[in-house]
């Protein structure tokens, strides 16, 4: 975390005892608790006082979770992230298209609750690009344009480097399949998934050890992310 | 027609006229070439009884107007040849008179007596023919299959038995086509019509009409009236079925909820107790945490299964990747339980599907779960390749397998062997991935042999432009 101060975190859930739940467990991670429980709360609760991230509930009993997302995006770049029902894998990407940074799915645990919480808010703290990431034996080389693989050099594709780059910048970020289309062929790709597909499963031949993928994972029927 | 040689006694179709002549001239000249050496040993009005052969047979088979001329034949050549004068039209003697005049009428009369036994005997075969095609009918319509199904067999017999090109037999009031001829029967509530070619022989449609039709109305309502009866029974089946199911689910949810349930109660209330040690408070929290994931699993289970029974798990269909899929399956049961022990072994390049991905990944979770609780601490494998077209995906355990007269089960929810339940199973989990297997277009089943381990089959066609390998692009 830095610079000492406490962040402040906005949730937004209609279910008092989940509420209560996350503001309990939310504090005992360290952080400041805002909660609302409708979404025009939520909505000027921010507005007063931006909070440096949001957890926001799609089943709000005044608004859809999603348009508060948008609402929020129209003006601040906080990470937001969405509480979903099992199953609902449409809902998910509306959400993220509409500017939600991650999701979580009821029921979750509140480890991998703080988990997401925490990873939003450092990749919005890490301002500057650093020129060459590194994860666990992978080395990128933004600046050159190399990658390696345990200190050998992988030989990518214009494509392949592009959408390793893309969820490289947006690290640990789930993004949706039409976003990975739009910033690596163009916004005329729209919804050819199978083009994405079939390109991220060569890159993940060449830079995932053989049967566990560790870097690019999947979130089925959502999108991929590149592991935190 | 039939075959056999009686039948020849009633052939329908009329003889040759040209060939009747020619017999009935040809029995008549052999039989004054037969008889005509015995002119010196017996009396020529006694062997003229030998003419009554060749119009009795005469008469048989073209009828009693060809018995007739050959009649009126006979007299003449025995008149010629054999009554003294012979070789011209003349009697002299006034005894030959009376015997020319009674062999003509017995001729007539043997002519008439043939006559009425061939139609006799047409009669009965017709009328036997008609039962044989009744029967051959009430057979193939009552015979236990769906009227839809014999209702195409029923015709084409029909056609066959009737000498007619085609015929077909339809349920409803059809408005015949310009060519063909309708006959209308009358089941009660609904009509049927048979349709045969208008120019079929007019006897054979009075036929159709006017016997074959009621016998077949008969039949066509009987075979309805079993076909509604068929369905009710399936239908009561089914409902038996759910009541089964539903009877099931509530004796699942109730143990299978409660039981977590009560844990967490008991647990969140002790630790209420301000003098709990750290230890056993630690402990008690796990215990929450723990069941409440398992009621969390069984809940999600039931909404799966609910959804798919409610036909409401339309799938999202979108190109997806097996290896992705299965990889999202094995990550997601890590991130919750710990290393799986899962070993994946697919084809390389295997081919892009259409199917949606969310539920395919529900699908594994669900048989890698299954796999790992029977596996008996052996590693549980997945296999995929494409054979002809079709994706082959195999979940291997090496545990101890299911018993034979419990396989044709598996797939039903709750239905799991006497063993689940122990292993923390409610028998969702294969009702669940044969739900949404087949929602995606696929097929799933199960082989197993008894302390050698399970197989769950997956079998998913691929378009012809799926099978394009990953690697081609």
């Amino acid at each position: 975390m830095s610079g000492g101060a406490v962040q402040r975190v906005l949730v937004c859930d209609d279910e008092h005892q989940i509420l209560r739940a996350l503001r309990a467990v939310l504090r005992e991670a360290g952080f400041q608790v805002e909660a609302t429980a409708t979404a025009k709360e939520a909505l000027v609760a921010a507005a007063i006082r931006p909070p440096d991230a949001a957890i926001i509930d799609l089943m709000l009993p005044d608004r859809d979770g999603i348009e508060v997302c948008r609402e929020l995006r129209c003006w601040t770049q906080m990470p937001i992230l969405v509480l979903s029902a099992v199953g609902d894998e449409a809902q998910k990407v509306q959400a993220l298209e509409a500017g939600a940074d991650d999701y979580v799915t009821k029921p979750f645990g509140p480890r991998e609750l703080v988990a997401r919480v925490r990873a939003m808010l450092r990749r919005a703290d890490s301002g500057a690009a650093e020129p060459i990431v590194t994860v666990e034996g992978l080395e990128i080389d933004l600046a050159r344009r190399v990658v390696r693989r345990d200190g050998t050099e992988v030989h990518l594709t214009p494509i392949e480097y592009d959408l390793l780059r893309v969820l490289i910048r947006g690290r640990g970020r789930l993004m949706t399949h039409r976003a990975l289309l739009q910033e690596v062929w163009g916004p005329q790709w729209g919804d050819d998934t199978r083009v994405l597909r079939t390109h991220i499963a060569n890159l993940r031949r060449k830079i995932e050890p053989h049967g566990s993928p560790r870097y690019i994972r999947t979130d089925a029927g959502v999108g991929y992310r590149f592991s935190a | 027609m039939s075959r056999r040689p009686a039948s020849l006694l009633v052939r329908d179709v009329p003889r040759s006229r040209a060939l009747g002549v020619l017999v009935a001239v040809g029995a008549v000249a052999v039989t004054t070439l037969v008889i005509y050496p015995l002119r010196h040993v017996a009396p020529p009005v006694s062997t003229g009884i030998v003419y009554l052969l060749a119009v009795l047979l005469v008469s048989t088979y073209w009828g009693w107007r060809f018995g007739l001329l050959t009649a009126v034949a006979s007299t003449a050549a025995f008149n010629v040849f054999h009554i003294p004068p012979t070789g011209r039209f003349a009697i002299a003697d006034a005894q030959n008179w009376v015997a020319l005049g009674v062999f003509f009428a017995a001729a007539g009369i043997a002519s008439a007596l043939a006559e009425l036994a061939r139609s006799r005997a047409a009669d009965a075969e017709r009328r036997r023919q008609e039962a044989d095609l009744a029967a051959e009918m009430a057979r193939t319509l009552l015979g236990g299959a769906e009227l839809r199904q014999t209702l195409p067999v029923a015709s084409a017999k029909l056609a066959h038995a009737l000498n007619l090109r085609h015929a077909s037999i339809e349920l409803g009031d059809v408005q015949p086509a310009v060519q063909d001829v309708a006959v209308a029967l009358d089941l009660g509530e609904r009509g049927a019509t048979i349709r045969v070619p208008a120019d079929a022989d007019p006897q054979a449609i009075v036929g159709l009409r006017e016997r074959v039709a009621p016998a077949l109305a008969a039949l066509l309502a009987a075979a309805l009236e079993r076909d509604r009866l068929q369905a009710e029974v399936v239908e009561t089946a089914a409902l038996r079925r759910s009541d089964v199911i539903k009877t099931a689910l509530l004796r699942a949810v109730s143990h299978d909820l409660r039981s977590p349930l009560t844990s967490i109660i008991a647990a969140g209330d002790a630790l209420r107790s301000p003098t709990m040690p750290a230890g056993e408070r630690d402990e008690l929290g796990g215990l929450v945490v723990n069941e409440a994931a398992r009621l969390s699993r069984l809940v999600e289970k039931l909404l799966d299964l609910s959804r798919l029974q409610a036909g409401a798990a339309e799938p999202r269909r979108d190109w997806c990747s097996i290896e992705e899929v299965v990889g999202s399956a094995v990550e997601h049961l890590e991130a919750r339980d710990g290393e799986t022990g899962v070993q994946i072994a697919l084809d390389r390049g295997l081919p892009l599907m259409r199917a949606d991905a969310a539920q395919l990944e529900r699908v594994f979770v669900n048989l890698l779960e299954n796999a790992r609780r029977y596996c008996g601490g052996h590693p549980v494998k997945v296999r995929a390749r494409v054979v002809g077209g079709v994706l082959n995906v195999r979940v291997i355990d090496r545990g101890p397998g299911i018993a034979q007269r419990d396989l044709p089960f598996v797939f039903e929810p709750f239905r799991q062997d006497a063993g689940g339940a122990e292993h923390g199973g409610a028998g969702l989990g294969l009702a669940i991935v044969k739900g949404f297997v087949e929602a995606n277009g696929g097929r799933v089943r199960v082989e197993s042999q008894p302390h050698q381990g399970t197989v769950v089959a997956l079998e998913f066609p691929l378009a012809a432009e799926d099978t394009v390998g990953a690697t081609a692009r």
